[in-house]
């Protein structure tokens, strides 16, 4: 139902800008926001900052990330995809550049999309030697187990979800179970952040699964756990990610690629400035958590969010735009 | 005209203001009393650990034979004690016994807590019409209450597991025990009161002797309608970590696995036709037990 949503607006944005812009400099210009905060917040500061200091017409239409990208790559529309999670559907990305649809721009998220198993940082801080997960196993006082004192606990995410079959693949590859820990099914993203915000506000001893960019990472500083060895393909393709594989091995969890995806039409019309922009344009997941515990806690709209990152940071984005874009940038603040 | 179309509301500034504010006073409530909270509700949770440790670690025969046991004393009735053993052994067949240990070991506690919370409750509520108006819209917003928005500031307060699990089950089983309770004495005929009135029946007297009695069947078939719906909590309870059947219902939805779904689902359904057959057969024989009494 989402999707269908999705790809009426799409339709209908096509509709509408489809022909337009023709213009000199960017013209019309079509931003698709995805239905998560950092893409929502991320749209918002490109349509700010193209509109502002390029002088374009920009739009957001609302899209989610499949349908999105094939529609950029089957009919040319949008004309931007902010935060495009290539990693999703690459045979989609990569046709695309090759048949000449798309142009990729920046790797908007520098660090990437990071999962994994983080613990509160008021804890890292009081123990500094703990930083693999090999670490943690060797302290189960650390993180008690509310149900039996006795033993650690490793929260995991709902069942379902790919980085919970990770999870308990990682559990069973580092002896969890006999470094006396338990695989805490929490039920539910709600159950997860709970608990974590439960740890947090009483400075508790926690450690699970988790995911940045996040607006809570943002408002609670965690810290992600090293794996202790280096990342090997075969063997995640093979067993860490298989839930009914019985001798998963040690492996470090990739980084899903985030990259802003440009449609080559648009890349040609658009002019150098503009390009210019959205191949610098890229921010780390620390300085998105916070954007998006702000949001949270001010109950903001991708608007708001962008706005307050404009005042809040001009000396980033002063580095991605031209310096008559940022007079005009500021102008509008 | 522009009031018109749109309702005038709260300027957006004010109202956000509020929210945080509501929130952060809550934050600062759960740093200030969560330990102490915690620490009320703990025997609570090591009576829940010990009842599914015991439940989960003995061996399965006896346990088999204990609820069978269980069946036969309070229904003296072998159909329904063969139906409970059947089910109970097609369940442990399909490898479901230990889930459904874990979800029983949880209905058992939510459900005496239930009634020994509820029908004080609703025995003061038969008393006195002023805790009547006051304790019905309590009753009203537990029932409809969507549980994830009291969940949330209870996992915060006590964390994931098995107490907020208990906690879930009872606010929204606990109703029906109340008003049931409710209504059962205040069913009682007035002339039966009167007569024993004319005995010179002390209040505590015409409580256990003339109103609980004869309130029985109502307040038999709340408790049955409590046990019902702790079951039919299952599900949302494990989405706050509780274990049991609920946990593979959850997953056969995330993943479409619906063979997985209909197995536990019929688990569910199998114990809450043994626990309904049961207290239904109880029920009735007490019932049974009075009439001969009086008769």
């Amino acid at each position: 139902m989402k999707e269908l949503f999705a790809s009426t607006c799409l339709a209908a944005a096509m509709l509408t800008f489809g022909n337009a812009a023709q213009a000199a400099n960017c013209g019309d210009v079509t931003i698709a926001s995805m239905n998560w905060q950092s893409a929502e917040v991320l749209a918002s500061l490109d349509k700010f900052i193209l509109n502002e200091g390029y002088g374009c017409n920009a739009e957001i239409i609302q899209g989610d990330t499949v349908p999105t990208i094939t529609s950029m790559t089957e009919k040319g529309q949008p004309d931007i995809a902010p935060e495009g999670w290539v990693d999703l559907l690459p045979d989609v990305v990569n046709a695309g550049v090759a048949n000449g649809k798309l142009v990729v721009a920046s790797t908007v998220l520098t660090d990437g999309a990071v999962q994994g198993w983080w613990m509160p940082k008021y804890l890292a801080d009081a123990h500094p030697d703990v930083k693999t997960i090999d670490d943690v196993l060797k302290h189960p006082e650390l993180f008690p187990d509310p149900e039996d004192k006795s033993k650690g606990a490793i929260h995991n995410g709902p069942q379902g979800w790919g980085g919970t079959v990770v999870t308990s693949q990682l559990y069973k590859a580092y002896g969890g179970e006999a470094a006396n820990f338990t695989l805490v099914d929490t039920g539910s993203a709600a159950g997860l952040d709970g608990s974590i915000a439960k740890a947090y506000e009483r400075k508790e001893g926690w450690v699970g699964y988790y995911w940045a960019p996040t607006a809570l990472l943002g408002k609670y500083d965690m810290v992600k756990l090293d794996y202790g060895v280096p990342y090997d393909a075969a063997e995640w393709k093979r067993c860490n990610t298989v839930a009914d594989c019985p001798d998963p091995k040690k492996n470090e969890w990739p980084k899903d690629t985030v990259q802003t995806l440009v449609t080559k039409a648009f890349s040609e019309r658009a002019g150098e400035d503009v390009m210019g922009y959205l191949n610098k344009r890229a921010w780390s997941n620390d300085t998105v958590n916070k954007l998006m515990a702000w949001m949270t806690d001010n109950q903001a709209s991708g608007d708001d969010g962008a706005k307050h990152f404009l005042e809040e940071n001009e000396a980033m984005w002063k580095e991605w735009v031209s310096p008559e874009a940022a007079e005009k940038i500021k102008a509008a603040l | 005209m522009d009031w018109l179309f749109s309702f005038p509301h709260m300027d957006d500034a004010s109202l956000r203001d509020l929210k945080k504010a509501i929130d952060e006073g809550f934050r600062g409530f759960t740093r200030a009393y969560g330990d102490g909270l915690e620490a009320i509700f703990e025997p609570l949770q090591h009576f829940l650990i010990w009842s599914e440790r015991f439940m989960t670690q003995t061996p399965w025969p006896i346990i088999l034979l204990l609820i069978a046991a269980v069946a036969w004393f309070a229904s003296r009735n072998w159909k329904i004690v063969a139906g409970t053993v059947v089910t109970l052994l097609l369940i442990g067949y399909f490898d479901m016994w230990d889930d459904t240990m874990k979800t029983v070991s949880m209905i058992f506690v939510c459900t005496v807590l239930s009634i020994v919370v509820g029908i004080p409750i609703g025995i003061a509520m038969s008393r006195s019409d002023r805790v009547q108006n006051i304790v019905n819209p309590v009753l009203d917003v537990m029932q409809t209450m969507p549980s994830f928005v009291y969940l949330i500031p209870v996992v915060m307060l006590l964390g994931i597991g098995k107490v907020p699990g208990l906690i879930a089950v009872v606010i929204y089983a606990i109703p029906p025990m109340i008003r049931l309770t409710n209504l059962g004495i205040r069913l009682v005929d007035k002339d039966v009161l009167e007569a024993a009135d004319a005995f010179g029946s002390s209040n505590w007297q015409k409580l256990k002797n003339v109103q609980m009695p004869l309130a029985l069947p109502t307040i038999m078939a709340g408790t049955n309608q409590t046990i019902m719906m702790a079951l039919a909590m299952v599900v949302i309870a494990s989405m706050i970590g509780v274990q049991g059947l609920g946990q593979p219902v959850l997953k056969a939805i995330s993943n479409q696995y619906f063979t997985l779904g209909i197995f536990n689902g019929l688990a569910i359904v199998g114990i809450a036709i043994i626990f309904d057959r049961v207290s239904q057969a109880f029920g009735a024989r007490l019932q049974k037990h009075r009439e001969v009494v009086h008769g």
